[in-house]
């Protein structure tokens, strides 16, 4: 019998916890034959990165590996001596993680370090010729001038580019076996859509088996031959992805198939309460730059184009969604909108008023009718102050309430939004992130605001938390007549909950519209890429092979001329790399900007 | 090199600033406050038509921002000025009137004396802090929570308890006067700079042990360090290419700022050790009112600092490019 690549018997991983013992991972088998890939699918919890880390005899402390043995080529690596694993890990054994961001030294350029590595592993390859291979791959993983890349340091690469590097220093030393935790998990849709185009391409010249592990069902679908589902430390369920959509055996991997977001499918779509035509928040022309220091120059400053006049009216009792990717001006713009910096040009109007005229009393009176929930429930709470305090200092700020009539607000907004009378004493330590959200949504309503600003505020909870907060939004809306403004990158969110949508590209608008058309039929080939890179079960009707060309967005400080997505568009033509097209009305409470919408504009005048 | 050739360029013409603004400072102080330099100079027994005609001699009247100029003047000629007090041959001449004023010393000649002994005592004195903070520091870091980050901690807790002034004195009395191993009082050459320098380094080094063995103990929990293991560097070659490289710039810093404080440190050891350089010039002449002197000295010390902290800041960007300055 020849050897199997990888092989996985019985693995058991616990954690040492007070003298005792947390079982992590319970009695894990695979196996994995060259040129295969197999994709592990498992929540955040279900002890996948303890088992990628596993699978490269990567055990330490507080974590030990009770019993199983994990197998490469006949060799068991965790019983080997630790300099033969180094080795090994190194050469034969590629590992490419979740956080490229903190994956490099960030004192040190990029290339060296691959090198670096090379080099400690490969004692049969010198510096020239590692130097040469990791120019060569640089290139094959498509980044843009690789001999220039090679010198720069981590800091200047985008996340994209950072996780392409890891890409490159895994496979620069020739690996037999890949594993791939979560590599997609921080990056934006379309990069993400760009990384698994690539892997497509490298799989098949790459002589590896691969162990593809991803939170996303439809990720893993995508590239895998066989798959397991873990759930808890344990394999529910092996199967082949067509097998695993068509008929699911485990009701674990019933339920994760069931919590997929289906966008194009049957849910209905969002219909507004009550439509009304009073307008909220309008936002005119709005513009912010920063001023960086550029210290190649003497003296010398960079301009970081943020919010690049942005125009857009928020109505009463509606949901409008701000949607776009990492430095599309999303957060910049929500910290315009609550004012907490000014902008450099345009208007912004709270029910008529501008903003910028307001004294420093109407402000706070507006910024009572007018709450922002940000994404981070952890730093947003004051951490010695019990809960109830927390909530309360909303009235005492605003003032004009005695204690008793204060107490009472209290505790109708923390039953309100499902907190329990008890919970006041609590400190924020020892909450869950969905319980320290619900704090920061009770501090805000206890206010009875009009208009809610949710920068990503669903973001960082577990898909059950987010569905449950999503229901009582929807209750609060219903009973106060709330509007909500959600600013957020994902768009089966958004979809779910918003009655109109704009979509941002690098500080601008370049698509504004109602959900059904933004989803259905998209104007903008930027808001097209973006769905074609939605990760999901269902059958797209736009392919992201089609919709996006390869390339990173390009910088805000150095944006070129004309569109800003001409350079990731397939439909560019020689015009729009001269002149921006600007935000057109197209009838019917649609707006875009492009210039193939050009005819339909005239036929709509 | 246009980052470095920008960097110093901005940097020194700060550093000019504050130079200037110091020494202005110093010297607009210095003729604020009570105690006339000419009445100094010319001694107790001197009238005050005369103290009045010399004051006038050497400018003392004029309004302060013209005497600065003058002053300004003569130094970017190289010209410190003459000491009031000090002699030509290093005895002191203050009180008597019929000296005349060319046999004074130079306040330059001063400092060129003084100087090089203060700088071999300071750099005597990092050699051994880093001798202590380096071994403690490190091993503390790298084993955070168990018996050498511990073992730092008491280290420095002692350390730090210890009066430098306390425990000069005991060094001098117990290691020199009683056991006579190694000299001190005094200088006749580099064996007297030992024990000073050694004062200073015990009252050093807690800063350095605690910055080192934090700053390492952070970048050891930086996620890249434990992925290079994955990556299959060896713990050896992390450690002396990355944690040391990571962990180097926050103490680094600390150095920068510690300048002022061994140049404190230096003034208190000097006069306890009576070791003849730079901070026993400094207490000289701040308690005779040696103007010059002070003024010298000020510009000297501070342009130290200064140079010295320009250059901590562009090692520290040149290990860590994301530090912009």
């Amino acid at each position: 019998m020849s050897e199997r690549l990888l092989t996985v018997e019985g693995l058991s991983v616990d954690l040492v916890r007070d003298g005792g013992l947390v079982p992590v991972l319970r009695d894990v088998s695979l196996a994995l034959e060259g040129r295969q890939v197999l994709g592990i699918v498992g929540e955040s919890g279900s002890g996948k990165t303890v088992l990628a880390k596993a699978l490269v005899g990567w055990v330490a402390e507080p974590l030990v590996a009770s019993r199983g043995v994990v197998r490469f080529r006949g060799q068991d690596l965790l019983a080997m001596p630790p300099e033969a694993r180094r080795i090994l890990r190194g050469s034969a054994v590629g590992y490419i993680g979740a956080d490229p961001g903190s994956s490099f030294d960030p004192t040190l350029p990029v290339g060296r370090q691959i090198v670096e590595k090379v080099q400690a592993v490969r004692a049969d390859i010198d510096a020239r010729a590692a130097k040469k291979r990791v120019l060569d791959l640089l290139d094959r993983v498509h980044i843009p001038s690789a001999a220039r890349r090679f010198d720069e340091f981590p800091h200047q690469y985008s996340g994209g580019m950072l996780q392409r590097a890891m890409i490159v220093d895994a496979l620069a030393s020739d690996p037999a076996f890949l594993v791939c935790d979560n590599i997609t998990q921080p990056l934006d849709v379309t990069v993400a859509a760009q990384i698994m185009r690539l892997l497509h391409e490298l799989r098949s010249d790459l002589d590896a088996g691969i162990v593809f592990i991803s939170t996303s069902l439809p990720v893993v679908c995508d590239i895998a031959d066989e798959l397991v589902v873990l759930s808890r430390g344990e394999i529910v369920e092996r199967s082949t992805p067509a097998r695993l959509l068509e008929a699911p055996a485990h009701p674990y991997s019933q339920d994760l198939i069931a919590r997929n977001p289906i966008i194009w499918g049957t849910p209905p779509l969002p219909v507004p309460a009550e439509a009304s035509p009073r307008v909220i928040l309008a936002v005119d022309d709005v513009t912010k730059t920063y001023v960086v220091p550029d210290r190649t120059r003497f003296f010398g400053t960079q301009a970081v184009k943020a919010v690049r006049g942005v125009s857009f009216a928020v109505h009463g009792g509606e949901n409008l969604g701000l949607v776009g990717e990492s430095g599309c001006g999303k957060s910049t713009l929500s910290r315009l909108l609550s004012w907490v910096e000014q902008p450099d040009q345009g208007r912004i109007r709270f029910k008529g008023q501008d903003i910028a005229g307001m004294s420093a009393q109407q402000l706070l009176a507006m910024r009572k009718g007018f709450q922002l929930l940000l994404q981070d429930p952890f730093n947003c709470l004051p951490p010695n102050l019990p809960i109830g305090r927390s909530v309360a200092m909303s009235l005492q700020i605003h003032g004009g309430l005695g204690r008793k009539a204060i107490a009472e607000q209290v505790r109708a907004v923390m039953a309100e939004v499902g907190l329990k009378e008890d919970d006041r004493e609590r400190l924020p330590i020892g909450m869950s992130a969905g319980q320290r959200q619900r704090v920061n949504i009770a501090r805000a309503l206890i206010l009875e605001p009009e208009l809610l600003i949710l920068d990503e505020t669903l973001s960082a909870l577990d898909p059950m938390e987010q569905a449950r907060l999503l229901d009582l939004f929807e209750r609060l809306q219903a009973r106060h007549g709330f509007t909500y403004l959600f600013i957020s990158h994902d768009l089966a969110m958004v979809r779910r909950v918003c009655t109109r949508i704009a979509v941002m590209y690098l500080g601008k608008v370049v698509e504004l519209a109602d959900t059904r058309s933004v989803f259905f039929e998209p104007t903008h080939p930027y808001t097209r890429a973006l769905l074609s890179a939605v990760p999901t079960l269902e059958e797209k009707p736009f392919k992201a092979a089609d919709c996006l060309l390869e390339g990173e967005p390009p910088s805000p400080i150095d944006l070129p001329q004309g569109c800003s997505f001409a350079a990731r568009c397939p439909h560019a033509m020689p015009r729009c790399r001269v002149e921006e097209p600007p935000l057109v009305d197209l009838g019917g409470g649609r707006f875009s900007a492009c210039w193939l919408n050009e005819p339909e504009v005239s036929r709509a005048a | 090199m246009g980052f470095a050739l920008t960097f110093f360029a901005r940097r020194l013409g700060q550093g000019v600033l504050i130079v200037l603004l110091v020494s202005f400072t110093i010297f607009a102080l210095l003729r604020v406050v009570p105690g006339d330099p000419a009445r100094i100079i010319l001694g107790p027994m001197a009238t005050d038509e005369v103290l009045e005609q010399t004051a006038r001699d050497m400018g003392l009247r004029d309004p302060i921002p013209l005497q600065y100029m003058r002053y300004l003047g003569q130094v970017a000629k190289g010209d410190f000025g003459t000491s009031f007090i000090k002699a030509k041959g290093g005895g002191s001449m203050g009180g008597g009137r019929d000296e005349a004023r060319g046999e004074r010393a130079r306040v330059l000649d001063l400092v060129a004396e003084t100087l090089p002994l203060t700088l071999q005592l300071a750099g005597l004195a990092l050699v051994f802090t880093a001798l202590i903070a380096l071994p403690l520091g490190i091993a503390g870091g790298l084993m955070a929570g168990r018996w050498p980050d511990k073992l730092a901690l008491y280290a420095s807790s002692i350390f730090v308890s210890l009066p430098n002034f306390w425990l000069a004195i005991v060094l001098a009395l117990v290691v020199t006067a009683k056991l006579g191993w190694i000299p001190s009082i005094g200088y006749q050459n580099i064996a007297y700079a030992i024990l000073p320098a050694f004062v200073i380094a015990i009252e050093m080094s807690p800063l350095f042990i605690r910055s080192l063995s934090v700053s390492i103990a952070d970048t050891m929990r930086h996620p890249f360090v434990e992925l290079a293991q994955v990556r299959g560097l060896s713990p050896r070659r992390i450690f002396s290419h990355h944690v040391l490289r990571n962990a180097a710039v926050p103490v680094l810093n600390l150095f920068g700022v510690q300048i002022g404080a061994l140049l404190g440190g230096v003034l208190v050891v000097e006069y306890i050790f009576d070791y003849p350089g730079f901070g026993l010039l400094t207490v000289q002449a701040v308690l005779q009112r040696d103007f010059p002197v002070i003024q010298g000295i000020a510009i000297i010390s501070t342009s130290i600092f200064v140079v010295i902290n320009i250059l901590v800041d562009f090692v520290s960007a040149q290990i860590d490019p994301r530090i912009e300055y």
